[in-house]
């Protein structure tokens, strides 16, 4: 199946979800249906039962939240304390800003460079194309994990240690991206461009102005799951920053977390403050963020 | 692995006058035009995975330290030593387990979520939602929740086994509970993305095909095994060679919550690559072992493709 | 960060935003030599209320105008500081000044990534020999040069509870204890008062607590532990069984609960279901802040000789490519003067090493902090050797084959055979560095 009618088709799948409810022909209400709604509804609760226990420990004072008793109903009782003490260090916001700063970056560069070489591959035959391709497929199961050590000799020769850019170009390449991206584009009727580009236009100006905006949507889910990927990512920002300043959040948190011994509601009011951007995104984009990750996810095959 | 590039043929190029010259002229413009349009992501590519791919092979010859002393080249000592390096291998079966561990459940309880939510009942947004939510939270955001639920005296799984009257584990202490905890932790976090994948493949399976099946009198779980089982193999292959990779690759949940313990019972690989690089010094040796683990994944890739193919084969 | 360098950050946050807007080149100044002989980089690894009380040290020596100001940089404490101290010197990009635990030295010192400091011109400042106790100075002493000037000691002593203590009738007996029956004597005392534990000691997981009370404990026996580079450890393994037994018998699920790590451990004490707790003198602030009557000791003599585990947080001089005499005058001035205000530090729980602090009535006045300042005269920092210390992996590998006996389920000797085993391996290595 081809990832341009995969994301068509999901498209369909997403707007047909909503109405539709059971079968025909079925009963709704039937015992093996209430039998799976429990089951569901079981599931659902576990997998939620860490944010709800977080939350809870986030807004109890800090003696109650370090006490060997499980209470709903805290002696201290409920407050935002916790929250307050930790806005008030001033790391969090800082490091927010930093993976906001590094995630967008990373976004930018990825998608644009992966677009640009990705239509090259599907449309422009030049020397070297297919020694280049093969050389990102091959890429594609190297994980950049094996490459730590001579990749931070590397941003050590280049100065790069503790900069934002020391952050952000090693991660700024997405082979696999590419490889989505041009199945898209070989899928886009060629008979499109042909008629600008008997008009003389350029192939730059035939990109920009004809198949980009033909490729809205699978550019947004390319950045969606670039983004992410990014904003959570821990080991490479891990070794090559050390300044606290520049930190981004799940490192930041890391070392947070061994810094302070016993402040569980802060800890967890940390967690839940370094969650919250993504979950309110997701919140708000669902349905597009959900299209953007299967689009990608199956772009592997 | 196809290296050919399958594309459709490239746009009929209008060349006026279509003498050679001009076609050749043509050719080469068409080469910039190209290598114009590939050249940023091949800076990066070539910068940030290339050199430090070869760098990394040329070092793992060498016996380099942190402070670039001993960088001469001692030819195969460092693999020979990561060979009979007992850590290494145990870094290596630990890793090979948790591989094992996880992606059983990632792939059955994933499909188990997506089949569940497909049948159409009501609260489908917050079904979805539940078991998504955890895959867009940073490690060390799910490694907080997790120590804050494991905590050996104050957590609240201990917490609720106490209520049931069942003595406390030490869920992150104890060698033989330890990578099951990892791995339970790795579940909730990452369970999600699988989940979407399956959903969406769900989705496209026909519905005339279990109308037909349902006229023939097929029952439901009939249906699952003869239509919804074969329609989503292509996705259990995608799912799978996913997992498996990225199940072999796991660093950070294992070194926030366990730092490889309790007694190296749950170090990974990539964290001993780490440990040999960034806290022992030996940038040699460390490159050395990501090679010898490089291998390793290059012959699961190859083993994987072989599979699918020949499942996939008509 | 803190909040005493603000204006830092808004400036970086500017010229992020600008970079972001303008596609611009944002350089993330990099932490390493300053701009002037009077701006000194200085990098340290203190976070949390360590952070705020160096924080103010470092503004309150700026404020002096004595033609110089360090920069502070904040590093997050563990492996990666001291691997990224190393790249920095290895790599020329060190700062002026670093924070530097006293038991890393050996690992620093003979990789010619340290500068030795000069003595002449310390006392020049007025810092000398005689202003410390002999101990913490010769930690720093490698090699016949002087590499590391202590700031702090940081034991790891014994707290109690003054309350729970009186109602056991125990608070002369806990300043008494000479011998294992006698601790857990007093520890089973405490136990039926609190009806939970006698005693809190946070271990799992955690190998450098393991570390510090088996080593302040084997230590007392007299025993050593000599590590030499191409030897086999020198160890007394009848002493490390005796010790492992005796701190075995303590984790009962009585006198100290089995499943008990750092936090665990702290949260019990606090909440007054234990009467003793081994813990690190780091973990004063906490304690103070919840209001219970509580004091500190130094962990007891219980096998016959004084003896304390510490580590210091040391100043010492990065290797530098290029060194102007006037920038490292102004550092030796910025240390001497850290030192002359370091009773602030004492605030955290640490000793000051530098003794006319110690010996000030300011200092004297303070509880418990007076309680414990006579461990300088008998502290053991690790064994010197490239691969322990703080934050090394030595305290990693003594978990790996020791947690298992304190837990009850493992041999004794074969849990510290298999220790040293390990450090075996590493000796036979060459150093690293």
């Amino acid at each position: 199946m081809s990832t341009y009618t995969l994301s068509r088709g999901i498209q369909r799948a997403g707007r047909t979800a909503y109405k539709q409810g059971h079968k025909p022909g079925e009963n709704p209400w039937s015992l093996s249906r209430m039998v799976a709604l429990l089951v569901l509804a079981f599931l659902a609760a576990t997998w939620l039962v860490p944010f709800a226990w977080a939350v809870l420990t986030s807004l109890k004072s800090e003696a109650d939240a370090g006490a060997s008793t499980l209470s709903l109903s805290p002696p201290d009782g409920f407050g935002f304390d916790a929250y307050r003490k930790v806005l008030s260090a001033g790391e969090l916001p800082l490091w927010a800003w930093n993976s906001l700063l590094t995630s967008a970056a990373i976004t930018l560069v990825t998608v644009a460079t992966s677009a640009l070489a990705g239509y090259a591959f599907s449309r422009v035959a030049f020397r070297g194309r297919r020694w280049l391709y093969g050389a990102i497929i091959a890429a594609i199961i190297i994980p950049p994990q094996l490459l730590i050590v001579p990749l931070f000799r590397q941003m050590l020769a280049f100065d790069l240690v503790d900069t934002y850019w020391g952050i952000i170009l090693p991660q700024a390449f997405a082979p696999a991206m590419v490889l989505i991206l041009k199945r898209f584009f070989d899928q886009i009727p060629v008979e499109l461009e042909d008629a600008a580009r008997v008009d003389g236009a350029h192939r730059l100006r035939v990109f920009w102005s004809i198949v980009l905006p033909l490729s809205r949507p699978i550019l947004a889910a390319v950045a969606i799951f670039v983004f992410i990927g990014a904003w959570n990512n821990f080991l490479w920002p891990f070794i090559v920053t050390t300044d606290a300043d520049l930190m981004t959040l799940p490192v930041g948190l890391q070392t947070v977390k061994s810094a302070y011994g016993l402040q569980y509601a802060q800890n967890m009011a940390s967690a839940i403050l370094a969650a919250l951007p993504l979950v309110v995104v997701f919140l708000f984009f669902q349905r597009q963020i959900i299209k953007g990750i299967a689009t990608t996810g199956f772009g592997g095959q | 692995m196809p290296t050919a590039v399958d594309s459709p043929a490239t746009a009929g190029l209008v060349v006026a006058g279509g003498n050679r010259m001009g076609a050749a002229r043509a050719r080469r413009d068409e080469s910039l035009t190209g290598w114009a349009f590939a050249a940023p992501f091949a800076l990066l590519f070539v910068l940030f995975l290339v050199v430090p791919a070869v760098y990394g092979l040329y070092l793992s010859f060498t016996g380099e330290t942190l402070t670039g002393a001993n960088g001469k080249l001692i030819g195969l000592a460092n693999y020979s030593e990561a060979l009979q390096d007992p850590d290494m291998w145990r870094s290596l079966g630990n890793t090979l387990w948790f591989t094992l561990l996880s992606t059983v459940p990632l792939v059955l309880l994933s499909l188990a979520f997506a089949l569940l939510v497909n049948l159409g009942l009501p609260g489908r947004w917050l079904w979805r939602l539940s078991f998504f939510l955890p895959y867009l939270l940073a490690s060390t955001v799910v490694v907080l929740f997790w120590s804050w639920m494991y905590n050996p005296k104050l957590g609240l799984i201990n917490g609720v086994l106490a209520e049931l009257g069942i003595a406390p584990v030490a869920w992150l202490q104890d060698p033989n509970v330890a990578m099951i905890s990892v791995v339970v932790t790795t579940l909730w976090w990452t369970i999600g993305f699988n989940f979407l994948l399956y959903l969406a493949a769900l989705q496209n399976i026909p519905e005339q095909q279990f109308e037909a099946a349902a006229i023939d009198g097929a029952g439901k779980w009939r249906q699952l095994f003869s239509i919804v089982v074969p329609q989503l193999a292509p996705t259990t292959a995608l799912i799978l060679t996913l997992q498996v990779l990225a199940s072999l690759k796991v660093f950070d949940q294992i070194y926030m919550l366990t730092n490889g313990g309790p007694a190296g019972s749950t170090r990974s690989i990539v964290q001993y690559i780490y440990e040999a690089g960034f806290t022992g010094y030996r940038f040699g040796y460390s490159s050395a072992i990501s090679y010898l683990f490089f291998a390793i994944i290059v012959l699961v890739s190859i083993a994987q493709y072989k599979l699918i193919n020949r499942r996939s084969a008509p | 960060m803190t909040v005493f360098d603000r204006p830092l950050s808004r400036r970086r946050l500017l010229s992020g935003a600008a970079a972001l807007a303008g596609g611009g080149l944002l350089l993330g100044c990099t932490p390493g030599a300053g701009d002037s002989a009077s701006d000194l980089s200085y990098w340290h690894l203190m976070s949390g209320g360590d952070g705020i009380v160096m924080a103010g040290l470092v503004d309150a020596v700026n404020a002096m105008n004595a033609g110089f100001r360090a920069e502070q940089t904040v590093l997050a404490w563990g492996p990666p500081y001291y691997t990224k101290l190393a790249m920095a010197s290895a790599g020329g990009r060190a700062p002026d000044l670093a924070v530097m635990h006293a038991s890393r030295i050996a690992g620093y010192a003979p990789g010619g990534l340290l500068e030795p400091w000069d003595v002449d011109l310390l006392a020049e400042v007025g810092v000398r020999e005689s202003d410390f106790p002999p101990l913490v100075w010769q930690k720093g002493v490698y090699d016949g040069k002087l590499y590391s000037i202590a700031l702090d000691t940081h034991p790891f002593v014994l707290y109690y509870n003054t309350q729970h203590a009186e109602k056991a009738g125990v608070t002369d007996a806990i300043q008494a204890m000479n011998s294992p029956e006698a601790f857990v004597e007093v520890a089973a005392k405490l136990q039926r008062v609190t009806g939970k534990h006698g005693l809190s000691y946070g271990y799992l997981g955690d190998g450098s607590q393991m570390w510090r009370l088996f080593y302040t404990l084997y230590r007392q026996t007299g025993a050593e532990m000599k590590l030499v580079p191409g030897s086999p450890a020198q160890v007394d393994e009848a002493a490390a069984v005796k010790v492992l037994g005796f701190v075995r018998s303590l984790l009962n699920d009585t006198i100290a609960t089995r499943s008990g790590d750092g936090g665990t451990a702290t949260s019990e004490f606090l909440h007054g279901e234990s009467g003793l707790f081994f813990g690190g003198v780091w973990e004063l602030p906490v304690l103070k802040e919840s209001k219970l009557p509580f004091d500190a000791r130094p962990i007891p003599t219980l096998f016959g000789q004084q003896a304390a585990y510490a580590d210091s947080h040391t100043f010492v001089l990065p290797r530098q490519s290029t060194v102007s005499p006037e920038r490292r005058r102004h550092t030796y001035q910025l240390v001497a003067e850290l030192l002359k205000r370091s009773v602030t530090w004492a605030g955290a729980g640490h000793i000051p090493a530098y003794q006319p602090v110690v010996t000030s009535t300011e200092y004297q006045q303070l509880k418990p902090q007076s309680h414990y300042v006579g461990i300088p005269a008998y502290v053991n920092y690790d064994p010197d050797v490239w691969f322990s210390g703080a934050g090394s992996d030595f305290h990693k590998y003594f978990a790996e084959n020791v947690q298992n006996v304190y837990l009850g389920s493992g041999d004794p000797a074969a849990g510290f055979d298999g220790f040293v085993q390990r450090l075996n391996k590493l000796l036979d290595r060459p150093q690293p560095v």
